[in-house]
C-alpha cells in the first residue's frame, strides 16, 4: 500500500468537473472521420490534375475538403500533395490565383485552409532539432563550411514563405488568427 | 541566402501581430490568481494551436499563443561547434539579465535557443507593434553579433598563435 | 464625418466604462478602483473614486433610471453603489462564486443584474426586500468554461452569454416575484429559470468576446476570437434557427459589438478602430471603418518628416520615420463600446474605451 506516493497523484486530472478536463471535442462538432484510403484517392486525383497542367483546379480541389477527420498518416499524405501543388505554381501566378480563390464562394474558408497547410508545412520540415551533432571535432576545420542551412529543405521553406506573404496580403491577419483558434487541425 | 530573410521576417511579423491579441484573464483553476495561461497550462480551451515559422531546418520561430500570454521561442542559426558555443554563451548572458528585458524567459523552451514570454500586462504597457519590432530586430541582430564574435575570435586566435610561435621561427 | 471626441483620461487600461443616463457622469474602471468623472466644459474632470475592491475591476454598469452603479472584480465580489449625501455607499452582493467575475450588466428593468464569472456560472442577482440585500441565483448548466460577456434581451428575462468554450448561449433568467411573465418571442415561450433557449457555435470555435441582442431582440450577434462575427436569427421555440450567418473578417478579432439599428452592427477590437457591418437575414458584410483616413493630424506629420528624421537620428540613433504613434485614434486595443446617444431606435453616437486609457465618442 505504501508503494503509491499519494502526493504525486494529479487530482485535477481525475476530477471530472475540473477546468483541466475540458472536452476539446466539444469545440469541433462537425468533424467526420475520414479513412486514409479516401485521402489517398483524393491525393491521386489532385496529382492527376496537377500533371494535366491545371494548377488552379488542383489547388482548389485540395483545399475544398481538408481531411480533418483522418489520422496522422492520412493528413501527411494530403499535406505532401498540397506542398507539391504549391511548389509547382510559379511566383507570378500566385497572386492572381489567390485573388480568384478569394472571390469564389467559400473563398475565405479555402484561404484559411491554405494558411493552415503553410504553417503545417513549415512545422514539418524540422524533425529532431535537439539532437545537434556535437562531434569532438577540431574547431579549425569547421570554418570551411559556409553558413548556410540545408539547401533542399530551404527551397520548400522559401516557397512557403512567399506564399505566406501573398496570402496575408489578400486574407489579412484574420486568417492567421483563425489558424490559431480553429481546433480542426490539418 | 539573405533573399529569403525578408519574407521570413515578414512572416514572423504577421504571425506575431496576430498572436499578440491578448486580454486580461483571471485563472479558472485558482481563485484570485492571474497567471500566464501558456505557462500554467491548466485548461486546454484557453490555449491555441502553436505556429512554426521556419526558414530552414536550423532557423525557426515557434509561437505558442493563449488567451493572455504568448511564448515565442527562437532557434538561432549555428553552423558549427564554435557558433554553438558562442550562441550558448550569448544566450546565457541575456537570460541571466532577463528581468531588464521584461519579456524574456529565463529558460528557453526545450529544443530552442531562447524564449520570450509576452503577457497581456506587457501589451497593456507597451505598444504591440513595437514589441514585434523588437523581436524582429533581435532576430536580425543576433545573427550579426554571432558572426562578428566569430570573426573576432578567429582574429584573436590567429594573433595569439602568431605571437606565441614567433620565437620558435 | 464629424470628428470624434477624444478624452485621454490616464495611462492605464480601462476595463469597462459606463455613462449615466444624462451623459454627465462617466464611470471608468481603473485597476482596483472605479473613477467617476463629471463633464465640465468639453472635457471630463475626476469627481469621485469608488474604492473597495482588492483586485482588478472588470465590470462597471450604471443603471439609467435609478442611478445605481454595480461593479465587479477579479476578487470574486460585486458591489452595488448608491448615491447618498455622504458620497457613494457600497453594498456587497452575495455572488457565491469562487472565481473571478468578468463582466456585469443591469437588466433593462433594473431589478436584476447578471455577472459573468470564471467559476463557469452566471449569478443573476436581485434585491431581496425582507433581508435587505442582493441575493443571487446561479445559472450553471451547460456552461463549461469562463463566461466572458453577458447581454440582456429587452424583455429582461432572456440573457445571452458568451464564454471561452466557444459557445454563445441564450438562457432564461426568469425570477419568480421579481419578473413578470414575458410575452412569447422567437426564443421561447415557457421559460423557467436556467432554460437554454439556444446554444450557438460557429465552425472555427473561438472564444466569444462579446454578445448583443438586436434592438428588437429578434436576432443575436456574437464576436469571437477567430476574427468572425456571427449573427443568429431564431426560427421559433424548439425550431432550428432561420439563419446563422458567420462573417470571417480579415482584421484582428473584435472585443466588443453594439447594434446601431436592426441591420447594422458596430464592432471594435484589437485593430484599435471601430468597424461597421451591415446586413440582414440574407447575409452580412463588413462595410468599412468608422474612422476617416484623412485626418488633419496625419498631413502635418508628413510635412516635417525631414526635420523629424534628423531629429530621430540625433536623439535615438534611428534613421527611420517615427512610427510609435498608430494612425488610429485609439493607440491600443479597444475593449468596450457602448451606445452613447439614440434617436428613436437607432444609435447615433457610440462611446469606446480601450487599453490606452482614452474615452472616444464617435458619431455614426
Amino acid at each position: 500500500m505504501a508503494n503509491i506516493n499519494w502526493r504525486t497523484i494529479n487530482i485535477d486530472a481525475l476530477d471530472p468537473d475540473s477546468p483541466a478536463n475540458f472536452d476539446l471535442s466539444s469545440l469541433t462538432p462537425a468533424v467526420a472521420p475520414v479513412s486514409t484510403a479516401d485521402v489517398q484517392n483524393n491525393a491521386q486525383q489532385i496529382r492527376q490534375l496537377l500533371r494535366g497542367g491545371d494548377n488552379e483546379g488542383a489547388l482548389q480541389g485540395a483545399l475544398e475538403n481538408p481531411p480533418y477527420g483522418a489520422d496522422d498518416k492520412g493528413k501527411e499524405v494530403h499535406l505532401a500533395a498540397v506542398i507539391e501543388i504549391l511548389q509547382s505554381i510559379r511566383q507570378s501566378d500566385m497572386s492572381p490565383i489567390l485573388s480568384r480563390l478569394y472571390g469564389a464562394p467559400g473563398g475565405t474558408e479555402a484561404l484559411d485552409v491554405l494558411m493552415k497547410y503553410i504553417y503545417k508545412g513549415m512545422a514539418q520540415a524540422s524533425p529532431s532539432s535537439d539532437k545537434r551533432n556535437i562531434t569532438p571535432q577540431v574547431t579549425g576545420f569547421s570554418q570551411v563550411h559556409a553558413r548556410g542551412g540545408g539547401e533542399g529543405g530551404g527551397q520548400a521553406m522559401s516557397v512557403l514563405l512567399s506564399w505566406h506573404e501573398k496570402l496575408v496580403e489578400i486574407a489579412g491577419p484574420g486568417s492567421i488568427v483563425r489558424v490559431m483558434t480553429d481546433r480542426r487541425t490539418v | 541566402m539573405s533573399q529569403s530573410l525578408r519574407p521570413y521576417l515578414q512572416c514572423v511579423r504577421s504571425s506575431l501581430t496576430a498572436a499578440l491579441s491578448l486580454s486580461n484573464f483571471a485563472s479558472q483553476a485558482s481563485e484570485r490568481h492571474n497567471v500566464p495561461e501558456i505557462e500554467a497550462a491548466s485548461s486546454p480551451e484557453v490555449i491555441l494551436n502553436p505556429l512554426t515559422v521556419s526558414r530552414n531546418e536550423n532557423e525557426r520561430v515557434y509561437i505558442e499563443p493563449s488567451i493572455n500570454s504568448v511564448r515565442i521561442s527562437i532557434n538561432i542559426k549555428q553552423a558549427d561547434e564554435i557558433e554553438h558555443i558562442l550562441v550558448h554563451k550569448f544566450t546565457r548572458f541575456l537570460t541571466q539579465r532577463a528581468e531588464s528585458f521584461y519579456i524574456m524567459r529565463r529558460k528557453p523552451v526545450k529544443g530552442y535557443d531562447i524564449s520570450f514570454l509576452v503577457t497581456n500586462f506587457h501589451t497593456e504597457e507597451m505598444l504591440k507593434h513595437k514589441l514585434v519590432d523588437f523581436i524582429i530586430q533581435f532576430m536580425e541582430e543576433v545573427d550579426k553579433e554571432i558572426s562578428e564574435m566569430k570573426l573576432f575570435l578567429n582574429a584573436r586566435a590567429r594573433f595569439v598563435a602568431e605571437s606565441f610561435l614567433t620565437p620558435f621561427d | 464625418m464629424v470628428a470624434p471626441e477624444v478624452h485621454h483620461l490616464f495611462h492605464h487600461p480601462i476595463a469597462d466604462h459606463s455613462f449615466s443616463a444624462d451623459r454627465q457622469t462617466l464611470a471608468v474602471a481603473r485597476e482596483n478602483n472605479v473613477d467617476l468623472y463629471a463633464k465640465s466644459g468639453s472635457g471630463f474632470k475626476l469627481q469621485d473614486e469608488l474604492t473597495g475592491h482588492d483586485k482588478t475591476v472588470t465590470g462597471v454598469d450604471i443603471a439609467p433610471r435609478s442611478g445605481k452603479i454595480v461593479t465587479c472584480s477579479q476578487d470574486r465580489n460585486a458591489y452595488v453603489w448608491e448615491p447618498s449625501p455622504q458620497g457613494w455607499k457600497p453594498t456587497l452582493v452575495l455572488l457565491r462564486i469562487n472565481r473571478a467575475a468578468t463582466c456585469v450588466r443591469w437588466a433593462p428593468s433594473e431589478t436584476k443584474f447578471a455577472v459573468g464569472s470564471g467559476a463557469r456560472l452566471i449569478p443573476v442577482c436581485y434585491f431581496e426586500e425582507e433581508d435587505n440585500w442582493w441575493v443571487s441565483k446561479h445559472i450553471k448548466k451547460p456552461i463549461r468554461s469562463t463566461v466572458t460577456c453577458v447581454a440582456w434581451h429587452p424583455n429582461s428575462v432572456l440573457l445571452a452569454a458568451g464564454s471561452t468554450d466557444g459557445h454563445a448561449r441564450v438562457l432564461s433568467s426568469f425570477v419568480k416575484g421579481v419578473d413578470e411573465r414575458p410575452e412569447a418571442s422567437a426564443w421561447g415561450e415557457r421559460l423557467p429559470f436556467n432554460t437554454v433557449c439556444g446554444e450557438f457555435l460557429n465552425n472555427t470555435a473561438g472564444w466569444v468576446h462579446s454578445v448583443a441582442f438586436s434592438p428588437s431582440g429578434n436576432a443575436l450577434a456574437f464576436a469571437s476570437h477567430d476574427s468572425t462575427l456571427t449573427v443568429v436569427y431564431p426560427g421559433g421555440p424548439d425550431q432550428p434557427p432561420n439563419a446563422i450567418l458567420s462573417i470571417s473578417t480579415q482584421v484582428l478579432p473584435f472585443m466588443s459589438i453594439v447594434w446601431s439599428n436592426e441591420s447594422e452592427i458596430i464592432a471594435a477590437g484589437y485593430n484599435c478602430e471601430a468597424y461597421r457591418l451591415q446586413g440582414s437575414e440574407q447575409g452580412w458584410q463588413l462595410a468599412g471603418s468608422l474612422e476617416s483616413k484623412g485626418r488633419p493630424g496625419l498631413t502635418e506629420q508628413r510635412e516635417e518628416s525631414a526635420l523629424n528624421m534628423f531629429r530621430q537620428m540625433d536623439l535615438k540613433g534611428k534613421s527611420g520615420t517615427d512610427d510609435t504613434k498608430l494612425k488610429t485614434v485609439h493607440q491600443n486595443t479597444i475593449n468596450t463600446i457602448r451606445s452613447f446617444q439614440e434617436s428613436g431606435s437607432d444609435v447615433t453616437k457610440i462611446s469606446s474605451t480601450g487599453v490606452d486609457g482614452r474615452v472616444v465618442i464617435w458619431s455614426l
